[in-house]
C-alpha cells in the first residue's frame, strides 16, 4: 500500500479485505497486517510514469498535454478516421495502457475541460466506492474529440494517472477494473452530462465547497445558474473560465507534449528478475514507448538495444545488452515485442535484473507504406523481411542460410551456403554462377562428409553392391588451397537408388595399392 | 469437411424415378468413393501427367499438408517436385532440416534459382516444428520441405492448420515406417526407388483406393539409357468411372 504523510492512500484488493481504508495511519495498518509492505508515495516516479504514458499516447495523436492532478489531454480529432472511429481508438488506447501496466480511466468530449471532468468523475467514484485497485499508478482519462460543429482546436482527451500510487514506479498489471469510458461526442449530450456533475470537481471550486454546500448548489448545472458577476467576485475568475472552457464557450490553450531528440526509456523493476524471458512484459513497457516516440517524430527504428542493468554494490556489473538489428525499419510495436521474445528467450543472464532501459540507436525517416491496388499473394517485401527476422532470432543467423553458389569445380567449395542477413546484389550471384549450371551432373544432396564405402567382389559397397552406370567426371583442382583429384561416378544401387561416388587418385603412398571409394552425393 | 455421398439403394432408386442427379452434380464437395474428388483446394500441376491424373483435383494442393514418404533421402524426390517448385519460385522455397547439405548448384540445375532457396538448420525439433509454422503463417514463401522423423499426431495437425492460413505448396517428407500411423494430411505418397524413375504408392487421397504402385519416370535422367519400353502404359484412372471393384 502507499502511504502519503502516514496516511494510508492507495491499496490492493487484499489490504482492503483485510480492513484497511483510506486515510488509516500507518500503526492502524501495521497492526492490521504486519507483514504489509508500505511504500512511500514518490511524487517524482509518478512524473516520470506519467510522462511515459504520455510518450506512448504520441502514437495515437501528436497532440497530448499533460494536465494538472496526473491527467493527459489527447486531441484525436484528426486520429479518428485513421482508427477507425471513436470505439476503435478507445480499445487501443485502453490496450496499450493496458500493456504499459497502468489502469486509466478514459473519457471522450468535444472540449478537453469536459474530457478531464468527466474522466474525474470516472476515477472519482470508482475512489468513493472504495474499488480503486492498489498502488498500481491508474490513469484516469479522457478522450475528446470535436465532431461537434463548435469546432475550435479539437482539444485532447486526457488519460489521468491517478492521484495516488506508483510509488514504487512498478508497472503493476491488474486486470482491467472496469472503468467505464465516459463518451459524450455531442454539445448536447456533452451539456447534459456536465450539469450532473458535482461542483467540487473543479479545482477552483474546492476552497469554497462549504460555501457552495450551504448554497444548494452541488451540480455543475445549478453553478451555471448563479450570476456570473457575484460568482466572479467570490470565487475569482479562474473558476468561471474553467466552466468556460467545460462547456465550450472559450477556447483552450495548451503546453503540447514535445518528444525528445533522442529516445532514452528506462524502467525500474519491482523485483530482481532471473529468468530473461520474464522481462518481456518490462520491454514491452519500453517498446511502446518507443513506439509513441517513433511516430511523433516521423521516425523508423533500424536497430534497438535492450539494456539489462544489474544489481549494483559488491557485484557491481555492466549491464547486458541485446541488440535487435531489423533489416526492414519499423514504428510499430507487434515486429519489435516479438523479436524481442525469441531473443529474451535465448538470453542467459549472468545476474539478476534489476531495471532494463531501451535506446534508439539507429534511426530513420518513416517511409510511406507503399500500397498496391491488387495486394500481392506472398506479401510485401517487409513481410518476407520480418519472417526471416523471425526466425533469426530464434534459430540463429548461422541456421538461416541462403544459397550462393559459386562455378567450380569441387564440389564443396561450390556449395557456398551464407547467412540470410548478408546482403548480396543479384548482379554478384550471377557473376558466381558458372555459365551453365546444367552442364554437370550434380546431386541435390551432398554429404557434410564423404563417406568411406567397403569394398566387396572389388565394387564399393553401399547398402547393396553398387553399379558404376556413368562415364567418370574427373576432377583435378584446388593446387592453391586444397587439392582433389578425384574421379567422380554415378552408381547405382540394387534397389536403383542412384549414388555420387568418387575414387581418391592419389593415394598417400604407393603401398596402398587398392582404390578407395567414397560417397559424396545423392541425387534428389 | 467432406460428406461421403451414400448411394441410394437399388429399391429407393426404383421408386424415386431418374429425377434424382447424381450426387457429384449437386455440388463441387461432393463425389462417390470410387471417383477422385475435385473441387477443393487450388493446386498446381504436378508436371507429370500420369501423375496428375491420379490426383485429386488434378495437382498438387496448395495450403495442404502433404506427406511424402520415403525410405531415404535422394532418391529422385526433388527432380519429382521439380515443375511444382518452379512454378511457386518466384516467392522463396524454404528447405527445413534437409537430412544432408543441400547442393545450391544442382537445385540450379533443376530451374529452382539459388536466390530464392532458404536453408533452415533448426538444433532442435520444437524449433523445427516452431519454424515451419512461422513459415507457413506468414505465407510470404512459396513452397516449405519439411524434412521430419518423429513428429507427433498434433504436431501434424497444427501444422497441417497453419497451413491452411495461407497459400504455401507444404511437403512434409517422412521416412516409410510413418506411413502406418494416422495423420491429418489429405494426401499421403510413398516414393520408393525404381529404374529410370519413381514407383508411388498412394497411402491416402481423397479417391478411390489404388494398390498398384504408379511408375513415373523422372526428368532429366541422369544415365542416358535406353527409353522406357518394357514398361507397361498405364491407363489414368477415369475421374469419374466407376472402378469395376466397387461395382461388384
Amino acid at each position: 500500500m502507499v502511504l502519503e504523510q502516514e496516511r494510508v492512500l492507495a491499496c490492493s484488493a487484499l489490504a482492503r479485505a483485510a480492513g484497511v481504508g483510506r486515510g488509516m495511519r500507518r500503526g492502524g495498518v501495521l497492526m492490521l497486517l504486519p507483514e504489509a509492505r508500505l511504500l512511500e508515495r514518490d511524487p517524482a516516479r509518478e512524473a516520470e510514469a506519467l510522462d511515459a504514458v504520455a510518450l506512448a499516447m504520441l502514437q495515437y495523436t501528436p497532440q497530448v498535454a499533460l494536465a494538472e492532478e496526473a491527467t493527459l489531454l489527447m486531441d484525436v480529432g484528426a486520429s479518428l478516421r485513421l482508427f477507425g472511429g471513436i470505439r476503435a481508438l478507445c480499445a487501443r488506447v485502453r490496450a496499450s495502457l493496458d500493456a504499459l501496466g497502468f489502469t486509466a480511466a478514459l473519457s471522450c468530449a468535444p472540449t478537453a475541460r469536459a474530457a478531464w471532468l468527466l474522466a474525474r468523475h470516472g476515477g472519482q467514484g470508482r475512489r468513493q466506492s472504495g474499488r480503486h485497485g492498489g498502488k498500481n499508478g491508474g490513469a484516469q482519462g479522457g478522450i475528446h474529440d470535436d465532431t461537434s460543429d463548435r469546432a475550435r482546436d479539437s482539444a485532447g482527451s486526457h488519460a489521468h494517472g491517478s492521484g495516488h500510487g506508483n510509488a514504487n514506479g512498478s508497472p503493476h498489471r491488474n486486470p482491467p477494473a472496469g472503468i467505464r469510458a465516459a463518451r459524450a461526442l455531442r454539445m448536447a449530450s456533452l451539456e447534459r452530462r456536465l450539469d450532473r456533475l458535482p461542483v467540487a470537481l473543479l479545482p477552483p471550486a474546492r476552497a469554497y465547497a462549504a460555501w457552495f454546500e450551504g448554497l444548494g448548489c452541488e451540480r455543475l448545472g445549478e453553478l451555471r445558474r448563479l450570476p456570473r458577476p457575484g460568482l466572479q467576485r467570490r470565487c475569482g475568475r479562474e473558476l468561471l473560465d474553467m466552466l468556460d472552457a467545460a462547456y465550450g464557450l472559450c477556447p483552450e490553450l495548451f503546453d503540447w507534449v514535445a518528444p525528445p531528440e533522442s529516445f532514452r526509456a528506462r524502467l525500474e523493476l519491482f523485483d530482481r528478475i532471473e529468468g530473461a524471458d520474464l522481462l518481456l512484459a518490462g520491454a514491452h513497457h519500453l517498446v511502446l514507448q518507443l513506439t509513441g516516440w517513433l511516430c511523433a517524430r516521423q521516425l523508423a527504428v533500424e536497430r534497438i538495444t535492450l539494456l539489462m542493468e544489474h544489481e549494483r554494490g559488491r557485484v557491481a556489473m555492466p549491464p547486458t545488452p541485446l541488440e535487435v538489428a531489423l533489416a526492414e525499419p519499423t514504428w510499430r510495436d507487434e515486429h519489435l515485442v516479438r523479436l524481442l521474445r525469441e531473443r529474451l528467450a535465448k538470453q542467459e543472464l549472468p545476474a539478476p535484473v534489476i531495471g532494463l532501459a531501451l535506446e534508439a540507436l539507429q534511426v530513420r525517416a518513416m517511409a510511406p507504406p507503399s500500397e498496391s491496388l491488387f495486394p500481392e499473394p506472398g506479401g510485401t517485401e517487409e513481410d518476407r523481411m520480418r519472417m526471416l527476422e523471425l526466425l533469426v532470432a530464434r534459430l540463429g543467423p548461422e541456421n538461416v542460410l541462403q544459397a550462393l553458389p559459386q562455378a567450380d569445380y569441387r564440389p564443396e567449395v561450390a556449395n557456398e551456403w551464407v547467412p540470410v542477413q548478408q546482403r548480396v546484389r543479384p548482379s554478384e550471384r550471377a557473376a558466381r554462377l558458372p555459365p551453365v549450371v546444367a552442364s554437370l551432373p550434380r546431386p541435390s544432396w551432398l554429404l557434410a562428409k564423404p563417406i568411406a564405402l567397403l569394398m566387396r567382389n572389388h565394387r564399393p559397397y553401399y547398402g547393396s553392391s553398387l553399379k558404376v552406370a556413368s562415364t567418370p567426371e574427373r576432377i583435378e583442382a584446388g593446387w592453391w588451397s586444397d587439392t582433389q583429384t578425384r574421379d567422380y561416378f554415378i552408381a547405382e544401387g540394387q534397389d536403383h537408388t542412384l549414388y555420387w561416388i568418387y575414387r581418391e587418385r592419389i593415394i598417400g603412398s604407393g603401398v596402398d595399392a587398392e582404390p578407395r571409394w567414397y560417397l559424396h552425393g545423392l541425387f534428389g | 469437411m467432406f460428406i461421403q455421398y451414400i448411394l441410394p439403394t437399388m429399391m429407393n432408386c426404383a421408386s424415386i424415378p431418374s429425377i434424382r442427379p447424381a450426387p457429384e452434380a449437386l455440388h463441387p464437395a461432393l463425389w462417390k468413393a470410387s471417383q477422385l474428388a475435385r473441387g477443393g483446394a487450388r493446386c498446381i500441376d504436378t508436371g507429370h501427367a500420369p501423375l496428375t491424373s491420379q490426383l485429386p483435383g488434378g495437382g498438387w494442393p496448395v495450403g495442404t499438408l502433404v506427406e511424402l514418404l520415403q525410405q531415404q533421402a535422394g532418391i529422385g524426390e526433388m527432380r519429382l517436385l521439380r515443375p511444382a517448385l518452379q512454378a511457386c519460385a518466384e516467392r522463396r522455397i524454404v528447405l527445413l532440416q534437409p537430412p544432408h547439405p543441400p547442393q545450391a548448384l544442382a537445385l540450379a540445375a533443376l530451374g529452382l534459382p539459388p536466390s530464392q532457396l532458404l536453408w533452415l538448420k533448426p538444433e532442435r525439433s520444437a524449433d523445427a516444428l516452431w519454424a515451419a509454422e512461422q513459415v507457413l503463417r506468414s505465407g510470404s514463401c512459396g513452397a516449405l520441405l519439411f524434412w521430419a522423423n518423429h513428429v507427433r499426431g498434433e504436431s501434424l495437425r497444427r501444422l497441417h492448420l497453419a497451413a491452411q492460413h495461407g497459400e504455401t505448396l507444404f511437403f512434409m517428407l517422412r521416412p516409410l515406417a510413418a506411413a502406418q500411423d494416422a495423420s491429418p494430411a489429405p494426401l499421403r505418397l510413398a516414393l520408393r526407388p525404381a529404374a529410370g524413375g519413381l514407383n508411388i504408392d498412394f497411402v491416402k487421397r481423397r479417391g478411390p483406393q489404388r494398390d498398384a504402385p504408379l511408375f513415373l519416370p523422372l526428368t532429366p535422367s541422369l544415365l542416358q539409357r535406353h527409353a522406357f519400353v518394357d514398361r507397361p502404359v498405364l491407363t489414368p484412372a477415369a475421374a469419374r468411372g466407376l472402378q469395376p471393384q466397387l461395382v461388384q
